[in-house]
Formats: structure tokens, sequence, C-alpha cells
């Protein structure tokens, strides 16, 4: 399979007046052409960090402190601002969580749309107004020819969020990332932005990073899934897999928490996530984790291969003797 | 809804504010101790000269007389005649005018030429020389009376410098004191809104998704943070108009500027009654001429107002 993106020991830390806030701290992936990877983990995990520094969107406070973001083979961490302009909305497109706030209140969606080709075809966004009505026909959003002159606070929610996909697959990218592009929205238009995701990964080709808590969605319509925990991948591997046999305790204790929710008595894993400026020494779950022994306090974990699969867990690997 | 029916609308409804302010100019013009008929007559005038006068002028009769007399003629379109001039209010007002006029565009010229770029600039580079620049001047023009800043001014550049004159409006020189004063009234508030607008705009969700699609840093900062920081800026102009009326009073007197303001100041001493009456009410209306100019401006870059204010004319 073609690698769309390679992610190598990727630290961002967010350098505060209150201390260094480790958000993403040494991770690794990959994500091949036309799959949907889908990233879950609890709020504060490093996700939506993540889902900036790979679209090359990051702004003070945050700030790379090793590793490569290698899209097709280029490290996007190393280019200019004028290559990643070029590379933007282009080649790699964002989906936003919170539609209302991410469109220009100014402008009509048909205007915020055609900036894509304007800004890559070059020309007056007005040539562009036909293939922004095509777009929206795409993405289903009913009257294409009035909506282009619809301003964001005369559409609903949902059809906001359609706009902004529309943009995002304007011009058909290599990958696009969609950070929880459903939790703002009503659950039937979620399911049906979901299955638009899907259509057009089908149609486009593009590889789909799609960021969500809701870990059930992600069973469903992701190929594979990566769980991370305090700004750490906990496990990855394919969608049937961790349904089916969850590694890492965390996972495991996700898992478990989605059927207690099926049977409505909510279960949350017991603890919180630990604070990003001085997480615990060793593994970040080890103070939450059933099945912690003492190494788990003094050493981290590194990423061990388990089959197809990979985890962050010395149940798994690593020098089980316990001598840290 | 056309643009000219709502102007009427807004016109319609400012009336009851021009009544009112009238009302309370009208009323404080006369507990002004001291007597227009008096001073005409002068010092040594015999009692009866002045009962003579004061009943000329229509001040033997009750207050609320007067106003409706007042109101009645404004309605026929006569601003009554200046005690101390006496030649019509309205020709008064129209000869100093364009002094005012010239004076005011002339700081909101330099007020904006500089307090613009300066924000802007300094929301965007927050550490740099300019923004340090911009709140050593925000808190200047936000804590020094003007007139302080007129007389130091006029100590520093006339008097002691002797480069530029002090007061009056002979040479176009004689412009440069009075409208720079002014000016740093304005300059401050100017400054620091719009650094705060231009702040906020930049941090917006929007302006990300504007970086998403790849667009360049000018047309981001053009049409997605100036656009948008445009409306708060622009409602802090129309309220700054009151400041640039009321300053212009001042700043005219302090610096023998001959426009209305001190004409204004005048007509006070003198107790010119209608005069004066004439000039608070030829301001209260620029004041809501301009607001009624900013709501468009408004209605101009937000779609969102330009639908409140379409529904609001249909009704
Ligand atoms: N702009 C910022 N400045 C400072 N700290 C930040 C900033 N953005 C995120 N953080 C911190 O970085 C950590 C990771 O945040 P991030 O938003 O990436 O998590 P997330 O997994 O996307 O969470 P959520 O599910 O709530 O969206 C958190 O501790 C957060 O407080
Ligand atoms: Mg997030």
């Amino acid at each position: 399979m073609e690698k769309v993106l390679e992610v190598k020991n990727l630290r961002i830390y967010y350098e505060l007046p209150q201390g260094i806030v480790r958000a993403v701290d040494g991770v690794d992936f990959e994500v091949y052409k036309g799959e949907i990877l889908g990233i879950a983990g609890e709020s504060g995990s490093g996700k939506s960090t993540l889902a900036l520094a790979v679209a090359g969107l990051l702004r003070p406070p945050a700030k790379v402190v090793s590793g490569e973001v290698l899209f097709m083979g280029t490290n996007l961490l190393s280019l200019t601002e004028e290559e990643l302009r070029r590379i933007r909305g282009k080649r790699i497109s964002m989906i936003f969580q919170d539609p209302s706030t991410y469109l220009n209140p100014v402008y009509t969606s048909g205007f915020q749309v055609a900036e894509v080709y304007e800004a890559h075809r070059g020309g007056s966004w007005r040539r562009y107004v036909g293939d922004v009505v095509k777009l929206f026909r795409m993405v289903k959003i009913a009257d294409p020819e009035r909506r282009v002159n619809a301003y964001p606070h005369q559409m609903s929610g949902g059809m906001k969020q359609r706009v902004l996909i529309s943009m995002a697959i304007a011009e058909k990218p290599e990958l696009i990332i969609a950070d929880e592009p459903t939790s703002a929205l009503d659950v039937t238009i979620q399911a049906e932005i979901v299955e638009l995701l899907n259509e057009i990964r089908k149609e486009t080709g593009s590889a789909i990073i799609f960021i969500t808590h809701d870990l059930a969605l992600l069973l469903e319509i992701a190929d594979r899934i990566m769980i991370m925990y305090a700004g750490k991948i906990a496990e990855i591997g394919r969608a049937e897999e961790i349904a089916k046999d969850p590694l890492h305790p965390y996972t495991k204790a996700l898992l478990s928490s989605l059927q207690y929710e099926r049977k409505k008595r909510l279960q949350a894993i017991p603890g919180s996530i630990p604070s990003l400026i001085s997480p615990p020494p060793g593994c970040r779950f080890h103070p939450r984790c059933p099945l912690a022994f003492d190494i788990c306090s003094k050493k981290d974990p590194q990423l061990y291969r388990v089959g197809g699969r990979v985890v962050s867990c010395f149940l798994y690997g690593g020098d089980h003797g316990g001598s840290a | 809804m056309s643009l000219a029916r709502y102007v009427g609308i807004r016109v319609a409804q400012a009336i009851p504010t021009l009544v009112g302010a009238m009302l309370v100019m009208f009323v404080l013009v006369r507990i002004l101790p001291g007597d227009p008929a008096r001073l005409i007559a002068g010092p040594e005038a015999l009692e009866q000269d002045v009962q003579r006068i004061r009943e000329q002028l229509g001040l033997n009769k009750p207050l609320y007389l007067q106003f409706v007399d007042y109101m009645s003629s404004i309605l026929r379109g006569d601003f009554g005649t200046s005690i101390k001039y006496r030649t019509p209010v309205i020709d008064e007002i129209m000869a100093r005018l364009p002094y005012t006029i010239t004076l005011a565009l002339a700081a909101e010229a330099i007020a904006v030429a500089i307090a613009l770029p300066l924000g802007i600039y300094s929301a965007i580079k927050p550490r740099s020389k300019a923004s340090y620049i911009a709140s050593v001047l925000s808190l200047v023009g936000a804590s020094t009376p003007i007139f302080w800043i007129g007389l130091i001014f006029i100590y520093v550049f006339a008097v002691s410098l002797r480069i530029l004159p002090s007061s009056g409006a002979d040479t176009p020189r004689h412009i440069i004191l009075p409208a720079v004063t002014l000016a740093l009234l304005l300059m401050g508030n100017l400054t620091r809104i719009t650094r705060a607008a231009v702040m906020e705009a930049l941090g917006s969700n929007h302006v990300l998704t504007a970086i998403s699609k790849g667009l360049g840093s000018r047309v981001i900062l053009v049409r997605h943070v100036l656009r948008n920081a445009m409306i708060p800026i622009i409602t802090i102009m129309g309220i700054q108009v009151g400041a640039l009326l009321g300053g212009a009073v001042i700043t005219e007197t302090v610096f023998a500027w001959p426009g209305i303001g001190s004409l204004l100041i005048d007509s006070l001493f003198y107790r010119d009654y209608p005069l004066a009456q004439g000039i608070i009410l030829f301001i209260v209306f620029v004041f809501i001429v301009i607001n009624i100019i900013t709501d468009i401006l408004y209605a101009y870059i937000d779609p969102r107002v330009r639908e409140v204010l379409w529904r609001a004319g249909r009704s």
C-alpha cells in the first residue's frame, strides 16, 4: 500500500507561562492511500494538536520539538511558508469541529468555497462559481444555485458543515483531516455527514484521518484505529481487531465503557487524564491501569509490534522482568 | 426595502431625540445666571429700557411659551436672530461651519492615518516597538485632558520654539496645532480598539479555515481579518464623533479657531440664547446623521446586520 503520510517521533509542546504542555509526545504512525484512519482518545489527549501539525496549521504557543511529518515523502516541517501554502487546501485539507465559527460570517458560502480554487488556480473567484455549484451538489446541499449566495447565518449547522466539506474536497486532496466533524451536529445529521465522507473517499481516493471521541462510530467507519492517551499512542490496529481483541488496557477500558453505555449505565474509566505539564513517570496510563505492575511507573513503554498491530504497553514487549 | 426608506425611518425615529435635546438645552441655557437684556442695554441702562428689550426678545413670557414659540419658528425654518450679532442664527452658523468641518476632518484624517496602521501593525506584531508606542498612545489619549494638551502644544511650538502659530485661522499653518490636539483625543481609543479588533479577528476560527485553504497571507489579512475587524472600528469611529464635536468646542476655544465651537462658547458668555440654541441643535443633528451613516456602513460590511435592518424597515 502506498503511504500518504508518515509521522515519525513527533513532539509538539505548548510553551506556556505555567509550564510546558507536552500535548503530543513522541508519536509514530502512517496513513495509507484511500483509507480512513480513525483517531480516538479522551479530551486533552492531543488529537487536535496532532491534526493541526499534520495540516501545517500550528500557531504559537505550539512548537514542534522533534520529529518529521512526511507527506508523500516530503517533510512538511522543513518547508517554507509558500511551499506549505501550495499544499494546504490542494493536497491536504482540514475539516474542523464547529462549522459555525469556521466560516467567515461576512462572505457568502459560495465565495468562501471558490477561494480554494482562487488560491490554487488563480483568477477571480467568479470564474469558479459553476464549480462550486457542482461541489454543493456533490455534498448534497439542496438548491445549490441559490445556496452559493447564502451567508453562513442563513444556513443550518449541518449545511455549514457541508460547505466546509465541499471546501475540503474541492481540489481532491490526497489527505483530508476531519477533526470531530460531527460532534457539534444533531445525531441524524452526524450519520449523514459520516456517510458523505465515506462516499467522497470512494470517489476521490483521498485518505481521511477521522478524529472523534466516539469509538463506536470509528469501529463502524474506520479501516484502522489509533488510540491516543495523554499525548502518546496507546494502540494502532485494524478496526475489526481492535473491536474483537483490544490489547492495551486503555483500549479495553474504552471498549467496556462503550458496552456499559449501551446498557444505559454510564461508566467512565476511573480517574482522569493526567496533567500534560507534569505527566506521571513511566507509562502515562499506569495510575489508572488495573493491570499495572512495577515497571510501568518506572519506564516509558516503546511501541511494540504484535502481529499487524502496534501497542505501547509492557504486557506485550520490553523487559518483562521488571528491572528498571 | 430601499436605502432611502431606511434613512427616512431613522430620521423619523430621531425626531423625539432632537426635541428632547432641544428641551434640555433650552432650559440649561436659561439656568445660566445673567440676563441678556441687561447685557444688551449696558450696565448704566434704566430698568424700563431693560424691560423693553426683554419684551422685544420675548424673554418676559413664561418659559414653556418661549419654548413653544421657538419650536414653531424652527418648524417654519427660522432659527431666530442672534442677540449679539443681530443677524440670523443660521447665517452665523453657516459662516463659521467651514472652519469646524475643516478642523474636524483634518483631526479625523490625522487620527485615522496614524491609529489604524499602528493598531493593525501592533496586533500583527504584538511584541514590536510599534505595539509599545500604541500602548503609550492609548494611555496618554485616554488620560490627558484636551485643553492641557493644547496648552502644552502652544507653549512648546508657539512660545518656546516659535515655529507654529498658536491662534486664529489666517494661514494654512494655523490648523496644525488644533488639528493635532484634537487628533490626539481620538487616536488613543482608536488605536486601542483597532488593535483589539484585529487581534480578535486574527485569532478567530475562520482565519484558520482561510489558512487551511491555501490563501496567501496578504489576502487573509485584507479579506478575513481587516474586513471583520472593521465592524468594531467603525462603531468606535461613530461614537467618537461625539468626542470630536465636544473636543472641537474646547480646541477651538484654546486656539481661537473661528469655528462653531468657539462661537458656542462666545454665545454662552454673551447669553445669546438663540445663537447658543441654534448651535447646540445643529451639533445634535450632526451627531444623529453620523449615527445613521455609521449604521449603514455597518450593514454594508456585515450581512447579519443588513438582514436585521431589512426586517426592521419592513415592519
Ligand atoms: N492553543 C493552546 N495553548 C495552550 N495549550 C493548548 C492549546 N491547545 C491545546 N492545548 C493543550 O494541549 C493538550 C492537548 O489538547 P488538544 O486540543 O490537542 O486535545 P484533544 O485531544 O483534541 O482534545 P479534545 O478532544 O477536547 O478536542 C491539552 O492539555 C490542551 O490544554
Ligand atoms: Mg480536539
